[in-house]
């Protein structure tokens, strides 16, 4: 029986799911056309939550060991608070302006989803995976797409399509991992991860390996299960695919590391070489096919499953430092991609895909707009002086440290390959000519501010990594020593 | 002036034109004259300050001085670290002397001026940063400062250079744009950051070797790597910093991207940030990794002597002055290269005066270039003729470079290439003074005929009737670069005894392994 002191670890989570209960009784409560403030309240609690993180105990297990809080857990719970934060505030903006009868939903749906993200990183049970993907899963596929008809600039027809895909691949990946874990579960009997650690190798537990780790590879949209990002990123409501291109991975990422590195951490050599397939094939294939891409979303679709792959090297490293600077990179590249996607709803609200053309003159139209692009993008690249960079060569020097030094230059290699199309959107910024019809841009006021809170985290981030660094490298030493 | 001067002097000069360009955020778009004077001042206390160091350092002591450290990133060992030692003091002077005469050179930049000095100030910082770090990540995060704004400088202001696409290649000029600006700015930065990539590795081996403590510099410097490492990270680096300093084949991205900067950034660019390569390679590659360099020495000078002579050769033929100006970049870049792969001590010191001599001579050069295609809207030699009737001034200095880049004797270019053959011809390979020798009468005649198809002979033509002579800050830059090639030349010591005193202190750690190399 669960009991009280069950409970402690999980507190922040619970007062999540309090706050989403919250949103929905304040928003039965609430008049039409008077739903705006739910956005606000959303991000409020969430920003609320944020900061109690810094304040509350979690730690300790619960549930007879199958969740364990860590200042891994936390640290992780903190990037998604502050992702939702944001991506909440960068929201209002467009669900009021083109779904003000669903508003209540849409935040609805995004704390649920948000609860799943900050149960799983501490989850070290399969069953709990399996429920926390879950709870995260669904209501993104049901927010992908929101912009269904009653949106008059056409985003609808694509949104059917983008929902669709997200739905069916994560239900696939689902079953996947579900049919793989029953193998790993008939070979060992338990489905803690301590106890399959200890558990005999057999070929049929490996089988099942493989499966389990081909559907998380799914969830984070690596290559070769990258298929459906560009068309989901494309036909989805901006505001949300910030939202979707970070949250999601950030979590997949806890789950897998949890997965290979405790569930799995006897066979590290031969999962080693699968997951260095992974990270090959998803840098190259990510970065070649952003090259030709001529809109935006679909380009950064691509380069996030490239820098899936970068994010992979720190698993594949499998140190304490691979995984702390994995945590580093994942908390940069909130930021980073947030920032951009939030940055081309300012420019095209309510379109499905944003050609690159409409990029042209922005420095113009809105110079601040533009500066924050070229710094967003500069990050995604990794150049020095924005988080990227240090995300980048953090990686790197685990990777390097753990004897693959030839990924170090493969890497850094593929990144400038990167930094041409990432460049395209900079010339487009600085050197295109804006079109007559283009006037100057004003930009929502809550927008801004989660622009301008994406652009602090990358400019703080970058000037001054040292803090970040160490509190992740601390909380990679928690993931492999819990005590 | 107190002791807070003397201690912080370093991050002063690093720090001012960043806070400059700072300042410049601030201002209003189209306060012109305060955007130029801020740029003008940060770019002066950077000079003040490398002119006061040159004064303070003493020459007596040696090694590293004015030493600052302040903790960077200290699980991983990185600290803010900056010394300077003799061959930092000349290039900080050279630095500081070419960004204000860039500034001066670019003061009637108009068209998006502000955002134009912010990243000339920021690129400018980074330049500053890489000579006097004593961090290897530092220097080369700095580095990176210094190459990235190119982009945008060269992409932003740039022109369309002339190119006939000719042959059987001449539709992939016109799929490319090749000589446009885009392209060239493009080009650049994706050429650059390759090098960058293979440092990184590198930087990386050097600091797990050496214990995975520290970046620092010194500590790395004392550190024994295995033989078998040393012979991979050399060419690694020498290929990453050397892709900056236009070693052949990985120059191509130079003469493009030359061509298309605008003035000021030429100058920078050529003046100064292909040293930051050349510097890379002596201080990063040749005294970390010393059996490395002493085996890889011979292919480093031969390929430096492909350098002179393929550079002189091309600046020979090509029809764009700006082109031609690169080119000799490329050839002079060489000497360079030679002095260092001799590991003499008047190579080195030739290398770095030749560092320091072509900095000033092509900051001149192109300070030049940029008032000829502004007046007469063309680069185009051929159709140039007589236009020292109009632009005296202007005829006269470039002539004046013309001479130092052919080493006249009195002009610094002469000191410099001088001392690189003397070191070429006291190293293993006398022979590479020759192909040095003929490159520098190459140089002779394409500058003299540069200068006559220019500047002497029939015309000017009608077209060019709005030919004027420099204007007043144009003449202070012009002065200043003229002035520091004569100095400089007549009174080489000046500089000398700085770089000197650093080869003394760096060259023996390279003797043993000296010894130990053998030829191929």
């Amino acid at each position: 029986m669960p009991t009280a002191a069950d409970l402690k670890p999980l507190v922040v989570d619970l007062l999540l799911l309090f706050s989403a209960l919250l949103v929905f009784s304040v928003d039965l409560g609430l008049p039409h056309g008077r739903k705006r403030g739910l956005g606000f309240l959303t991000a409020l609690l969430l920003a609320g939550l944020f900061i109690v993180t810094f304040f509350v105990d979690a730690s300790g297990a619960a549930f007879s060991g199958a969740y364990v809080g860590t200042p891994w857990a936390t640290l992780f719970k903190r990037v998604a608070l502050a992702g939702g934060a944001i991506a909440a505030l960068g929201a209002v903006d467009h669900v009021d302006r083109h779904y003000p009868a669903r508003q209540g939903e849409y935040y609805l749906l995004l704390l649920f989803s948000l609860t799943g993200m900050t149960l799983l990183p501490g989850a070290r049970d399969l069953v709990m995976f399996v429920v926390c993907f879950e709870l995260m899963g669904l209501p993104l596929a049901m927010l992908a797409t929101w912009a269904k008809t009653d949106d008059k600039q056409g985003a609808g027809r694509w949104a059917a399509e983008a929902g669709l895909k997200l739905y069916l691949v994560s239900a696939a990946s689902t079953a996947i991992t579900l049919f793989g874990l029953s193998f790993v579960f008939g070979m060992t009997g338990t489905t803690s991860l301590a106890g399959i650690a200890a558990a005999p190798m057999s070929p049929l537990l490996a089988v099942g390996m493989m499966l389990t780790i081909a559907g998380m590879a799914f969830k984070v949209g690596a290559v070769p299960f990258h298929l459906w990002v560009p068309d989901t990123y494309q036909g989805a409501p901006t505001p949300f695919v910030a939202f979707l291109s970070v949250g999601p991975k950030a979590t997949g990422f806890a789950a897998l590391a949890a997965i290979i590195l405790i569930a799995f951490k006897g066979n590290q050599a031969q999962l080693g070489s699968l997951v260095l397939l992974l990270v090959v094939a998803s840098i190259v294939v990510g970065n070649l096919m952003a090259l030709p891409q001529k809109d935006v979303k679909r380009m950064l679709a691509f380069s996030g499953v490239a820098q899936i792959g970068y994010m992979m090297m720190g698993l594949l490293a499998g140190s304490q430092l691979g995984l702390g600077m994995l945590l580093f990179y994942v908390a940069g590249y909130v930021a980073t991609n947030m920032g951009a996607f939030l940055v081309l709803e300012a420019i095209g609200p309510g379109r499905a895909g944003v050609p690159l053309e409409e990029l042209n003159g922005l420095w113009k139209r809105s110079p601040w707009l533009g500066l924050a692009m070229l710094l967003f993008v500069l990050s995604l690249a990794g150049i020095p002086f924005v988080v990227g960079f240090w995300a980048k060569l953090y990686v790197f020097m685990a990777v390097f440290q753990a004897g693959q030094g030839w990924l170090v230059l493969f890497g850094a290699l593929m990144a400038i390959v990167s930094l041409w199309y990432y460049l395209q959107i900079a010339r487009a910024v600085y050197m295109g000519e804006a079109s007559a019809e283009q006037r100057p841009l004003s930009v929502r006021p809550a927008l801004a501010a989660a622009i301008g809170l994406c652009l602090v985290g990358v400019v703080v981030m970058g000037a001054w990594p040292a803090p970040f660094v160490e509190s992740a490298s601390a909380a990679a030493a928690s993931f492999f020593d819990p005590r | 002036m107190g002791s807070f001067f003397d201690t912080h002097l370093l991050s002063i000069i690093v720090a001012a034109p960043f806070v400059a360009a700072v300042l410049l955020l601030m201002v209003d778009d189209d306060a012109r004259l305060t955007i130029r004077w801020i740029s003008l001042v940060g770019s002066l206390v950077s000079l003040g300050g490398s002119i006061q160091l040159a004064a303070k350092y003493q020459l007596s002591r040696g090694g590293l001085q004015f030493a600052e450290r302040y903790p960077l990133v200290p699980s991983f060992g990185i600290d803010l670290s900056l010394a300077a030692d003799g061959w930092s003091v000349s290039l900080l002077l050279l630095t500081g002397i070419i960004i204000t005469t860039g500034v001066l050179a670019s003061w009637t930049v108009s068209h998006r001026g502000r955002e134009f000095f912010i990243l000339l100030l920021v690129l400018v910082a980074g330049v500053f940063g890489v000579f006097v770090s004593q961090d290897l990540f530092v220097f080369f995060l700095f580095y990176e400062i210094a190459v990235l704004p190119m982009y945008l400088l060269i992409g932003i202001w740039g022109s369309r250079g002339k190119v006939e696409a000719r042959g059987p290649f001449a539709f992939v000029w016109k799929r490319f744009d090749i000589g446009g600006r885009e392209y060239a700015a493009m080009k650049l930065t994706l050429m650059l950051l390759v090098g960058s990539a293979a440092i990184l590795v590198v930087i990386f081996a050097m600091y797990f070797a050496a214990g995975g403590k520290t970046f620092d510099l010194g500590v790395l410097g004392a550190a024994r790597y295995p033989r078998e490492m040393q012979l991979w990270a050399f060419p690694l680096l020498w290929l990453g910093f050397g892709s900056l300093a236009g070693v052949f084949p990985f120059h191509t991205w130079s003469p493009d991207g030359h061509a298309a900067a605008p003035t000021a950034v030429s100058m920078l660019h050529a003046g100064v940030l292909m040293k930051l390569g050349a510097f890379g390679v002596i201080r990063v590659g040749m005294l970390l990794l010393p059996d490395g360099a002493a085996w890889w020495a011979p292919y480093v000078g031969g390929i430096a002597v492909i350098n002179v002579l393929y550079g002189a050769v091309s600046a020979m033929s090509q029809k764009d002055l700006k082109y031609v100006i690169a080119y000799s970049s490329v050839s002079h870049m060489g000497v360079v290269m030679l002095g260092a792969a001799t590991m003499t001590v008047d190579g080195w010191n030739g290398a770095v005066y030749q560092m320091f001599a072509h900095g000033m001579m092509t900051g001149l050069f192109f300070a030049l270039v940029g008032l000829v295609y502004e007046r007469a809207h063309t680069r185009w030699v051929p159709a140039m003729g007589g236009f020292a009737a109009k632009m005296p001034g202007v005829a006269a200095f470039f002539v004046l470079a013309g001479l130092s880049s052919l080493g006249l004797p009195g002009l610094a270019g002469f000191v410099a290439e001088f001392l690189v053959f003397v070191g070429a011809w006291q190293s293993k390979h006398w022979w590479w003074a020759l192909p040095g020798i003929i490159g520098a009468w190459v140089t002779a005649v394409y500058v003299l005929r540069a200068a006559k198809m220019i500047f002497f002979g029939d015309g000017p033509a009608q077209e060019f009737h709005d030919l004027k002579d420099a204007r007043r800050t144009e003449w202070g830059a012009l002065w200043a670069l003229g002035a520091c090639l004569i100095l400089f030349g007549s009174y080489p010591r000046l500089i000398l005894d700085f770089i000197h005193l650093a080869t003394n202190e760096y060259l023996p750690k390279l003797s043993s392994a000296m010894q130990l190399a053998q030829l191929p």
